[in-house]
């Protein structure tokens, strides 16, 4: 007893001692903030950039970070979630399934079985394999309106997929792949849907069935689908959308674009919402955008480049700064598929020429004053990989006015500073130019982002030395990049497509395609290859990068096309300059893949 | 046969005096008087330095203040006023006082271009609607009412939204939503002036519709088609402002003053005020002597407040 109760005071003494100190470390850190239950957390939408689209199978036109990682997955998850404290790599703990197990079969192809954790359905069906089947029933038959296809990658290379039980999957593909590549790029591209709601052709009461197991029904279903999602004013009430398996249910969307969230109580995954709701909020303008921020009405906004000076004061009124940088490069396409300059653009001296009157340094230092990166290829440079090549950070084509007229003349061109260059010796200017032919184009560009209008005006005013005119014209984002897809060879859509020049301002950020081989963007007949390129040689280049662990195929495939420039690269800005308010806690690090995360997010008392 | 009097002959009237009806002849006693009244208007003469003014400066100026207004200088961004730029430069280092003069070049010869266009067209239609009368005047008025009935502004982004902004095509569209007014007015006035007795006389002699109209309606409804296009200049500037703030104005490197103020606004956080209220201080400064004009002119060609 004795030393029961001796131990007993010992031990008391101890917590008293212990509580003692407690208190007085709570006294000296008395500004602990006290955490907040629920709360309603504003964020601020790119500009003009409103979400438009919930359908996650989507075509180019709708393939936005706006639409994705803003919108869609918060309420739909995809198969594998990547970005991990901010680090640019896969996140287990978030993903549906386990990580895949990759072996090769006795013909010597890769196989990859997943399985599912258990995750349910808001409508409390359980998510299971037959939704990665439905997916992929959808997927294939309607692959060529995909904007992440890749001919001859995901998912043509998948010889059989196999359902062994609710909760398994397995893919067999048609050679040995680079298994980091088949995680990164081809099984990220899975998002489980809710089969038992969405297998339907047309709107209730017609019942739900097994459509898309053939091939006609499938396009029935995703046509339906489709159509469903073009009508953002019913993102909040049609039945369709209100079965999810993510962390947040929209509660409203207003034909402006603002999306309000609130959590999803069945919600199956480890990290629940603490807000009680979520709102994102469009604005036409940065500069809308910034006005918002100023009077405080904004949580999670950005600085416009141009405010700057207004850091400061942001601080003083409670907002933190923090840089949003991300997985990605910035470029603008150029049409080759236009019937009027695609020949033009064929030529690789006109797109050097083009490429060589880009000063990415001053831009960086005069218009983004220091938050942005120069791109050079088509493997981000920041945040720090292992993919970017000594060559592509090496600036294969500098500012170089000089050199960039002496590619035109040497080219059969007569440069006319401030006019048109017009081609004189059509032998010289290559194939399908002809003779009078002049170097006159019209750039689409993103309207309300001050520092992307600044970028695009001095791009025009630089090439016009050189006799290149270009014709500025501004749209809204979703606008820009609706017009920006290839033009078809054939059909009555033919003569509509017109535009030559489209900088929809974002560029490029590696999500879902994770493992920057760049198949979806520059792959011939890719869903994203705006500008319609194709290479031979580029394309047997990214074929590489499927196949070969290491850096070597990466190298030999960035290398090239920072020679060949199928783009026109421009300086990788931060994604945002993010300014979030003090008391919202749980936004840092900011997601390199650009997905958010609100359900981390909470407040506390200021 | 009793003679007639030559109908392009001048009549006889007495000195000062606006011919009683026939075709309208110049009068030098009409036009001083109409030139006195509105020169007792203050306030018109300011409007009327105001506007020679801002030719002068946006048409005379670039002559003597030499400016790059094409190619951009990223090294002397957002300066303020200097010795070497009298109001500064903005985001993309043009010259602010030259990005005036090559705005108010272009937001003067749209206005301008566009009023007078608007105002031509409105008085035709409304000369043909009034003096045909019946059925085509119902037709051609009900367009009318139909255009009227679209907002302005919505009509304007919806036109500027499908089409690529340039100088013709601003002029055009503001043209467009601009020759309704004149057409009701001028409708109005042919509805009364239709009936005069000089017009049954050219009828009675032979004379065609298009005479008469051209002849006779429209001169004698000069009074209000001159106040209303003053009007109409002053309205069209405002309207390329609302555009080009929208961003839906001349693509640069052209400029205009709404263009230059919708980019200044950007900087109104940073305190850059050289890059808005200057181009702040034109558009008002241009509308309002636009308007102070055409009130008077209104006053000097008005019979009733005409000082006889």
């Amino acid at each position: 007893m004795k030393t029961r109760s001796a131990l007993t005071r010992s031990l008391l003494g101890g917590v008293a001692g212990l509580a003692l100190l407690l208190s007085a470390c709570g006294a000296s850190t008395a500004t602990t903030p006290q955490v907040v239950k629920g709360g309603t957390a504003t964020f601020a939408e790119p500009p003009a950039a409103p979400p438009n689209y919930i359908f996650p199978l989507m075509s180019l036109q709708y393939f936005s970070v706006s639409n994705l990682g803003d919108f869609i997955d918060l309420m739909y998850r995809p198969l594998y979630w990547f970005g991990q404290n901010g680090k640019a790599q896969v996140n287990p703990s978030l993903s549906l399934a386990q990580l895949p197990i990759f072996t090769v079969n006795s013909s010597g192809d890769s196989v990859a079985t997943v399985n599912l954790k258990k995750y349910m359905w808001s409508d409390g069906t359980a998510v299971t394999s037959r939704d990665v089947e439905f997916w992929m029933k959808l997927l294939v038959a309607n692959k060529a309106n995909w904007a992440a296809y890749v001919p001859g990658a995901f998912p043509d290379n998948v010889t059989s997929v196999t359902y062994p039980s609710p909760t398994q999957i397995v893919f067999t593909f048609n050679k040995t792949y680079n298994q980091n590549w088949l995680l990164y790029n081809e099984l990220s591209q899975i998002t489980p849907i809710p089969q038992q709601v969405w297998d339907v052709t047309a709107a209730h009461p017609s019942t739900v069935g097994n459509y898309d197991l053939t091939p006609s029904g499938a396009v029935a279903v995703y046509n339906y689908l489709t159509n469903q999602s073009k009508t953002p004013s019913t993102f909040a009430t049609n039945p369709l959308w209100r079965v999810i398996d993510g962390p947040w249910t929209l509660q409203s969307f207003s034909n402006t674009g603002e999306a309000v969230f609130v959590p999803n109580k069945r919600y199956s995954g480890p990290i629940k919402p603490k807000l009680s709701k979520f709102i994102e909020v469009p604005y036409t303008s940065d500069t809308a955008e910034f006005n918002a921020l100023h009077s405080g009405a904004v949580d999670y906004g950005y600085l416009p480049t141009q405010d700057l000076s207004q850091k400061a004061y942001l601080s003083k009124q409670g907002y933190s700064f923090a840089p949003w940088v991300d997985f990605g490069f910035t470029y603008f396409p150029l049409n080759f598929t236009n019937r009027t300059v695609g020949p033009i653009f064929n030529q690789l001296y006109v797109r050097q020429a083009i490429q060589e009157m880009v000063n990415q340094p001053q831009y960086i230092r005069d218009i983004f004053h220091g938050y942005a990166v120069p791109s050079y290829g088509p493997v981000p440079v920041v945040p720090a990989n292992p993919f970017a090549s000594p060559y592509e950070k090496s600036n294969p084509y500098p500012y170089n006015p000089t050199a960039a007229k002496t590619l035109l003349t040497s080219h059969g061109w007569a440069v006319h500073p401030n006019g048109v260059t017009t081609c004189v010796n059509p032998t010289l200017c290559g194939a399908g130019i002809k003779k009078g032919a002049g170097l006159n184009f019209s750039l689409l560009f993103a309207s309300g982002v001050t520092t992307v209008t600044s970028e695009m005006e001095a791009l025009q005013s630089s090439l016009s030395t050189i006799g290149i005119k270009v014709t500025l014209s501004q749209k809204p984002f979703n606008a820009v990049l609706s017009v920006a897809t290839p033009c078809p060879s054939t059909g009555p859509n033919v003569s509509k497509c017109t535009w030559q020049m489209a900088n929809w301002g974002g560029g490029w950020v590696y999500a879902p395609d994770y493992y920057p081989s760049g198949g979806e963007i520059l792959a011939a007949g890719a869903g994203s290859n705006s500008g319609g390129y194709n290479d031979p040689v580029n394309n047997a280049n990214i074929v590489a990068t499927h196949t070969q662990l290491g850096t070597a195929a990466m190298f030999t495939y960035e290398d090239y096309v920072a020679k060949m420039l199928p783009v026109i690269f421009l300086p990788s800005a931060d994604y945002s300059l993010s300014e979030y308010k003090s008391t919202l806690h749980g936004v840092v690090p900011q997601d390199a893949y650009l997905n958010l995360n609100p359900e981390n997010w909470y407040f506390t008392k200021g | 046969m009793i003679g007639q009097v030559p109908l392009d002959e001048p009549m006889l009237v007495e000195p000062g005096m606006a011919p009683e009806g026939g075709e309208a002849s110049s009068t030098g006693g009409v036009f001083r008087l109409i030139f006195e009244v509105f020169i007792e208007n203050r306030l018109a003469v300011i409007g009327i330095g105001i506007v020679i003014f801002f030719v002068l400066f946006c048409f005379v100026g670039p002559i003597f203040y030499h400016t790059d207004q094409v190619h951009v200088n990223l090294n002397i961004e957002n300066q303020g006023p200097s010795i070497h730029h009298l109001l500064g430069t903005n985001n993309v280092g043009y010259d602010i006082v030259g990005r005036l003069m090559a705005g108010g070049q272009t937001t003067l010869e749209v206005g301008l271009a566009a009023a007078l266009l608007a105002t031509t067209f409105g008085v035709l239609w409304g000369a043909v609607a009034g003096f045909v009368g019946g059925i085509v005047d119902s037709f051609m008025m009900r367009i009318v009412d139909a255009l009227l009935s679209i907002p302005t502004l919505f009509l304007l982004l919806f036109l500027a939204t499908i089409f690529t902004p340039s100088v013709p095509l601003l002029i055009l569209v503001i043209a467009f939503v601009a020759w309704l007014v004149p057409a009701r007015l001028v409708r109005g006035e042919a509805l009364s002036l239709r009936t005069r007795e000089y017009v049954q006389a050219v009828r009675g002699m032979g004379g065609g519709g298009a005479r008469i109209i051209l002849r006779h309606i429209v001169p004698n409804a000069i009074g209000t088609i001159v106040v209303n296009a003053t009007f109409q200049v002053a309205d069209a500037i405002l309207l390329v402002a609302y555009l080009s703030f929208l961003g839906l104005g001349v693509p640069p490197p052209a400029a205009n003053w709404g263009g230059s103020l919708a980019n200044g606004v950007n900087y109104v956080f940073a305190g850059y005020w050289w890059q808005i209220w200057p181009a702040g201080i034109c558009i008002v400064s241009t509308v309002v002597a636009f308007n102070f004009i055409g009130d008077s002119m209104r006053d000097a060609l008005e019979v009733r407040l005409q000082r006889r």
